[in-house]
């Protein structure tokens, strides 16, 4: 029992320097935004206290709703196409077919690279006059589809967000080592009881992963709401804002010198990122997976 | 067990490092130091065409006051970071020793700030004498002088005269009716007319949207803010604009690249883009680049010849706490902009300064320089630029607003609303 108390009272005199740099570097951020939120501030001269007004702003600004939109649709996209096609290939290569591993390194091989570099490259493809994209449509001789991708009303923010979703390694090699601990017991069982790989994958490794499906998810869903870097290099929030998301308007709000309203985004951002994590807790009945 | 101690260690053996290297930190800045190091960011690096001479100009100063103050350039090659950077370091209460900004806008925020040193002490008739009349007259701010004026643009119309000769045209056209018949006939020859761009700030037809705003609203439509006619009116004009550029205009940023390879036959830019054209043009390009005022909007309150011009950089120094540090600061700074350095730095890129220096025969001056000049001082009047004249939101929104307008997405009116509402916040 006495080695119990001193194991814990060494334990918290252990982590309290790390809590402390927690507070420091997280909480205490984190309390100044929201708190931000609430003044008319250009970060320069002292800020003078405001209540809603920035919130209120906020919500009769058209940027600020294409923005949420945008986010929306990216979170649901990663969530509902990136993450199914992470699961379908790692059940493929689960099955070990020949060259699997050489599989697994190619899918997992643009997450080595930064994605300043592979934005850049998509850059490079869309671009309307010496892009790839052009140039091979004009090969197969549909050269009347020809378009500026990333400059049209339409095009430009499935263009900024499309190409994203092919990039699945990360989520593929998270699955995969799930997968690769289910007790193979349960498929000796049940191919005796003559169920094909397809079945066995259904019945009985789906359900058992779906903890780390639920994770998966969840960070795709965030994912989607972090968003930055591929609409800030390749379009800026343009054609007319039309592919502006949440932290790019918030990055844009600082450059204005709003610091109020870019706090009060930082601010929706927090609470959409916990509502994001609650609704999957709830449709995955995650609590039960320790996630 | 074992995994647990190692659990445990761990925020032990970061609290060891962070002890250590505060410690380390305390005895660097507590050594004796007795050279003044003057720290200054920059973005007269890399590709800039004032890089190496202004290279030159650092390394001589620190020569000459060796082991008494050192000059620190802090490269910094990209102006949209650079920008990020300095208002960071603002806000935070870390200004820079020195530093460059481009947009009044900005520099009234930063003075407001309250962390940029007062340099009207030191501005003594001597000094204040090598500069243009007028030069401070937006430096100051409550009475006081906060930044040193500097670089100075104007952005005439470039053209190249051999397209043009293509198309069948001679000489740039006066008023916009010939403008839009000349452009129609290089769209015929197969030439797209004139760069414009909607991607990063939208600089080249912000330029156009300012040279129309002065031209139908008069040198004074700034006076009346955003609601005076002309906004809307030059906007109208900005779209048709929009008819005769390149197939990539919305949502291109390096507008530059299409003049430089022909093909494009007019551009909107400044003399700091002379450089560019020697360095990065096609072959014989310069040769075939003249230059020419903004054509006459007719019925429009603007006069023929007028010009787009304002301080494209002006220097700025940190609050200092050592009266000993500040006044090394504002000695290179009186010696980056002594007029033999101004000369050397004007000469070797094209720029213009708002420093006065005398220019003998045997100076090499541009030719595309020379004539920038000329046609600034023939002008009736000198107007600065759109995104100088409003709030940063403003000038921020520009380029989103622009692409709407070019789009469709907004009539002209709708895309000075928008203007509007991005300065409401």
């Amino acid at each position: 029992m006495q080695r119990t108390t001193h194991f814990r009272t060494g334990a918290i005199l252990f982590l309290l320097p790390a809590l402390l740099l927690f507070t420091a570097f997280f909480l205490y951020p984190v309390g100044y935004v929201v708190v931000v939120s609430f003044m008319k501030w250009d970060g320069m001269s002292s800020p003078g206290f405001v209540g809603l007004r920035n919130y209120s702003a906020l919500f009769h600004d058209e940027v600020f709703r294409i923005s949420i939109r945008n986010n929306l649709i990216w979170a649901c996209a990663e969530a509902m196409i990136q993450v199914p096609l992470a699961i379908l290939v790692a059940l493929l290569l689960a099955r070990k077919p020949k060259g699997w591993k050489l599989l697994r390194t190619i899918y997992f091989f643009p997450h080595v690279i930064s994605g300043i570099a592979i934005t850049m490259l998509w850059g490079a493809i869309y671009n309307n006059e010496r892009g790839l994209l052009n140039g091979f449509l004009r090969l197969i001789g549909l050269s009347e589809w020809e378009h500026n991708w990333l400059g049209g009303l339409g095009s430009a923010f499935p263009s900024v967000l499309v190409y994203g979703l092919l990039y699945i390694g990360y989520f593929m090699v998270i699955i995969l080592a799930d997968i690769s601990s289910v007790s193979q017991s349960y498929y000796e069982a049940a191919s005796i009881d003559g169920a094909t790989r397809t079945q066995q994958d259904w019945h009985i490794t789906l359900p058992l992963i779906r903890g780390t499906i639920a994770t998966c998810v969840t960070l795709a869903m965030v994912n989607g709401l972090r968003q930055f870097e591929q609409v800030l290099l390749l379009t800026g929030g343009g054609p007319a804002n039309n592919t502006s998301v949440l932290v790019l308007y918030l990055y844009k709000e600082l450059q204005n010198f709003h610091y109020g309203t870019a706090n009060a985004l930082g601010t929706v951002l927090i609470v959409l990122g916990g509502l994001v994590i609650l609704t999957v807790r709830k449709l995955f009945n995650a609590a039960k997976y320790d996630m | 067990m074992k995994k647990r101690t190692l659990w445990l260690t761990l925020p032990a053996i970061l609290l060891v490092i962070s002890v250590l290297l505060s410690a380390c930190g305390e005895s660097a800045n507590s050594g004796e130091a007795s050279e003044i190091e003057i720290k200054f960011p920059s973005i007269w690096v890399a590709k800039d065409s004032k890089a190496a001479t202004f290279a030159q100009i650092v390394k001589d100063f620190n020569e000459q006051n060796q082991g008494k103050i050192i000059v620190v350039v802090e490269e910094i090659p990209d102006y949209g970071a650079y920008k990020d950077k300095i208002r960071t370091n603002i806000t935070t209460g870390t200004t820079p020793d020195i530093f460059s900004f481009d947009n009044p806008a900005d520099g009234e925020l930063y003075y407001k700030s309250g962390n940029l040193a007062d340099l009207t002490p030191y501005l003594d008739e001597q000094w204040k004498s090598t500069f243009l009349d007028h030069a401070f007259d937006n430096a100051a701010y409550d009475g006081k002088v906060y930044s040193i004026p500097f670089e100075f643009g104007v952005t005439p119309v470039l053209y190249n005269t051999k397209l043009f000769k293509q198309a069948g045209i001679t000489g740039f056209p006066k008023t916009y009716t010939e403008l839009f018949a000349a452009f129609d006939k290089l769209k015929a020859a197969g030439i797209a007319p004139a760069t414009q761009m909607t991607g990063g700030d939208g600089w080249v037809s912000m330029l156009w949207y300012s040279q129309l705003v002065s031209a139908i609203g008069g040198p004074d439509v700034y006076k009346h803010g955003l609601d005076d006619p002309a906004f809307v009116q030059a906007a109208e004009v900005l779209k048709k604009l929009f008819d005769y550029t390149t197939g990539d205009a919305v949502g291109l940023d390096n507008a530059g690249a299409h003049f430089l390879n022909q093909q494009t036959a007019v551009l909107l830019n400044g003399p700091w883009f002379i450089g560019r054209i020697k360095k990065e043009g096609i072959d014989n390009l310069y040769d075939s680049v003249e230059v020419a005022p903004a054509p006459v909007y007719e019925g429009g309150k603007g006069q023929a010849g007028q010009y787009i011009g304002f301080t494209q950089a002006s220097l700025a120094v940190g609050k200092q706490k050592d009266k000993k540090k500040e006044e090394a600061i504002v000695k290179f700074l009186k010696y980056l902009t002594s007029p033999d350095n101004v000369k050397k730095l004007s000469l070797d890129s094209g720029s213009l300064f708002v420093i006065k220096y005398e220019v003998t025969k045997d100076d090499k001056v541009e030719r595309l320089q020379t004539e920038m000049k000329k046609g600034m001082e023939a002008a009736p009047y000198i107007t600065p630029h759109f995104r100088a004249s409003v709030s940063p939101a403003v000038g921020a929104e520009f380029p989103q607003a622009l692409s709407g307008l070019v789009l469709g997405k907004y009539t002209p009116e709708q895309f000075v609303q928008q203007l509007k509402q991005a300065d409401s916040k």
